[in-house]
């Protein structure tokens, strides 16, 4: 009874990933900050991503979606080259930032870092006050002359990251006091406090309540007017909520690139279509 | 299928619920044998400190008494032939240790015979003269009439004052004389007992009752300085190098295997490389803290590195990334936030590190730390010894008298120990940040 099925199942998940050539759907865009070109990571001899090719639009909100360990995190990562910490992972291919190569002997990681910021999984402040936590990167960067200038861009980084209210009486508290969500919103102030170009967001709610996750997609709505942001999530309501544009990967390539309405309405390719109605991941 | 046999599977659940509880018996019985195991290896150890320290503590306590006969000197300038308005240098030279014979003869007028005259003299230190010479060009008034001063006891004298001598046994150590002349000074109150200042104010000597430890006090602070100036730098230096920024490849494997290899070299060895290289290479001076100080932090560093090491890479790599996120370069990343999170557990491992320097004797031995040093270091080439080779030196001498010096020699070494440790954990504890 179980053999006759076999040969009349439709095909697997798998044999369609392995088929899988061509990203369907937009992946390029017009006015590109970002535009990748056939980018393969390889970690050691594991290849961790196939020839993904992406633009990302200025001042769009981009959202990377699929099963865990498809690569998304991976690709985020080599857009501020993170992955350089990882000794054994090598990027090949083309990104360019501006038209520019990131990935270029001349590139500086830390000039790249200051103009693309990045907001992890876990939220992870300085173990230093509040304030400290915000003035890092002024500091190091040396984006302010006085005290009373940093003491703004402090308070205006919080402000924007709607922490301000919440924290303005114990800014030289240490910022690990704060709840996970309050940390979250601090890491997002201390990017913002270096007012980068872009900021990648890997996975930024995962570990926080709804009620602190809600407050961080309000803060993403807002950031947008300013930023350009790439937001890496395992929910699929978060990135219909907060994205314009939805990326699909599978497996370490990029099925499906498209407006965020049409991939979760009506998506084109199958796995997309598989994946969101959650018949696996 | 179980839903086929629903009958057959509540048996089975049965069943398998009086498995559980069978087995939980002996489960328990499992956990109760390891605690009490836990518990008693706890207490065999704490007993054996125990007896370690009170054993220790009871032999050094006379150490810190000293005992002093009070003689009236003849200190009249007719006698001593100088004033008070003298040159220090005529008060110096003056021959107090007839003053204090004459003082002692005039004690015991009874004692006539030139052998029993000896032994006499002889229940005051051969210190005493030089102790009266100085108290007395520190106050020169006292000069001119006869004073009442109390005079250190020899080790002998003072053993008996202690009660430490079995005065009934068949070969009691002293004659009869010594003990009737204490007996005498005892019933007109002349033999005091006091803190033993001395002990903490002077260094080695051949005399126990003169014998001070704090030339190897100072000569151990030298060395430790000398070893913690040395390789704290080093080695928090080459532990972030190799955590932080060293490539991943074969060199750096087996520098780090060298390391690990260093920590497991005999501590004499080092001390033979001291002699070598430093004494007979570089002609450093010998016996100094300089010297010791080099071959203990030799000794010193791969612990450190170890423990650093251990310590840098419990830092959670999230913090480097909040840094490195933000474009701070891997120097700041470092500098800022990895070596502050790290410093609790390097400064435990130093500490453990110097704890460990401190309590070393073989190679010291072998550079020389060994000779018999009476002067109380200046510098950290001056000639020195060190507490546990002064512990060594002493617990070599004949002397009864050295048996308790030896002991509060250990016991100061070991509150040496103990007041490291406090402080590692202090630190640690101020320290520590949570994330």
């Amino acid at each position: 009874m179980i053999d006759t099925q076999i040969t009349k199942k439709p095909k697997t998940i798998a044999e369609i990933h392995a088929e899988h050539k061509k990203t369907v759907g937009q992946p390029f865009c017009k006015d590109a900050k970002f535009s990748t070109r056939n980018v393969d990571v390889f970690y050691g001899d594991k290849q961790a991503i196939f020839d993904v090719s992406l633009d990302v639009g200025k001042h769009e909100v981009v959202a990377l979606i699929g099963p865990s360990g498809c690569g998304k995190s991976t690709y985020l990562r080599c857009l501020n080259r993170m992955n350089d910490t990882i000794d054994i992972c090598r990027v090949t291919g083309q990104l360019m930032l501006d038209g520019e190569d990131i990935y270029k002997k001349s590139q500086d990681p830390v000039l790249l870092r200051a103009r693309v910021g990045m907001v992890f999984q876990k939220p992870n402040p300085f173990p230093k006050s509040i304030y400290d936590n915000v003035a890092y990167g002024p500091r190091i960067h040396g984006l302010t002359t006085n005290k009373a200038e940093l003491d703004e861009v402090v308070e205006l980084s919080l402000t924007r990251a709607g922490l301000f209210d919440e924290v303005k009486d114990r800014l030289h508290e240490p910022g690990t006091g704060l709840s996970g969500g309050q940390q979250q919103r601090l890491c997002i102030a201390r990017t913002i406090a270096v007012q980068p170009e872009v900021i990648l967001m890997d996975e930024p709610a995962s570990a926080l309540d709804p009620i602190a996750t809600a407050k961080i997609e309000e803060l993403i709505h807002e950031l947008k007017e300013n930023y350009t942001i790439v937001i890496v999530t395992h929910s699929m309501q978060q990135a219909a909520r907060v994205s314009q544009r939805t990326a699909y990967f599978h497996l370490g390539k990029l099925i499906e690139v498209g407006d965020t309405n049409q991939v979760f309405t009506n998506p084109a390719h199958e796995l997309t279509e598989k994946y969101i109605t959650g018949r696996f991941g | 299928m179980w839903s086929e046999n629903t009958e057959n599977s509540m048996i089975s659940k049965i069943s398998n619920t009086e498995k559980v509880k069978k087995s939980l018996k002996s489960r328990y019985l499992k956990e109760k044998i390891f605690k009490f195991v836990g518990l008693s290896s706890i207490f065999v150890a704490f007993f054996f400190l125990l007896i370690l320290l009170s054993d220790v503590m009871m032999k050094a306590f006379p150490a810190f008494i000293q005992t002093k006969v009070e003689l009236e000197l003849d200190l009249s300038e007719e006698n001593t032939g100088v004033s008070a308005k003298s040159d220090i240098k005529e008060i110096k030279d003056v021959d107090y240790r007839k003053i204090i014979r004459e003082a002692l003869s005039a004690e015991f007028p009874e004692v006539k015979k030139r052998a029993e005259k000896k032994t006499m003299f002889s229940i005051i230190s051969t210190g005493a003269e030089f102790q009266l010479r100085d108290m007395i060009v520190d106050n020169p008034q006292l000069i001119g009439s006869k004073q009442k001063i109390e005079l250190v006891a020899d080790d002998n004298f003072d053993a008996l004052a202690k009660g430490q001598i079995d005065l009934t046994g068949e070969q009691k150590r002293f004659d009869d004389l010594t003990i009737n002349l204490y007996k005498e000074l005892d019933e007109k109150g002349k033999v005091n007992k006091s803190f033993n200042w001395q002990f903490f104010k002077t260094g080695d000597s051949r005399e126990p009752e003169q014998a001070g430890i704090k030339g190897a006090v100072i000569g151990s602070l030298y060395t430790i300085l000398v070893t913690l100036l040395l390789s704290f730098p080093v080695a928090v230096a080459a532990a972030i190098y190799l955590e932080e920024f060293a490539p991943k490849n074969r060199f750096i494997d087996f520098i780090e295997i060298n390391i690990n290899n260093l920590a497991a070299v005999p501590s004499i060895v080092f001390g033979l490389l001291g002699l070598a290289v430093f004494i007979n290479f570089f002609s450093l001076p010998r016996s100094a803290p300089l010297v010791g100080g080099i071959v203990l932090s030799l000794m010193t560093l791969p612990t450190i590195i170890i423990a650093a090491r251990s310590a840098i890479k419990a830092v959670p790599p999230s913090l480097r990334e909040a840094a490195l996120g933000l474009g701070a370069s891997k120097m700041q990343t470092v500098f800022h936030h990895v070596f502050p999170a790290a410093l609790p557990g390097i400064l435990t491992g130093t500490i453990i590190g110097m704890a460990q320097a401190l309590g070393e004797t073989a190679p010291l031995l072998m550079i020389g730390m060994v000779a018999f040093i009476v002067d109380i270091p200046q510098a950290i080439t001056d000639p020195a010894t060190v507490l546990p080779v002064q512990v060594f030196l002493w617990s070599d001498s004949p002397e009864r008298g050295f048996l308790e010096k030896t002991s509060a020699a250990i016991l100061i070494l070991i509150l040496f120990l103990i007041a490291m440790n406090a402080l590692a954990i202090y630190l640690r504890k101020k320290f520590e940040k949570k994330w």
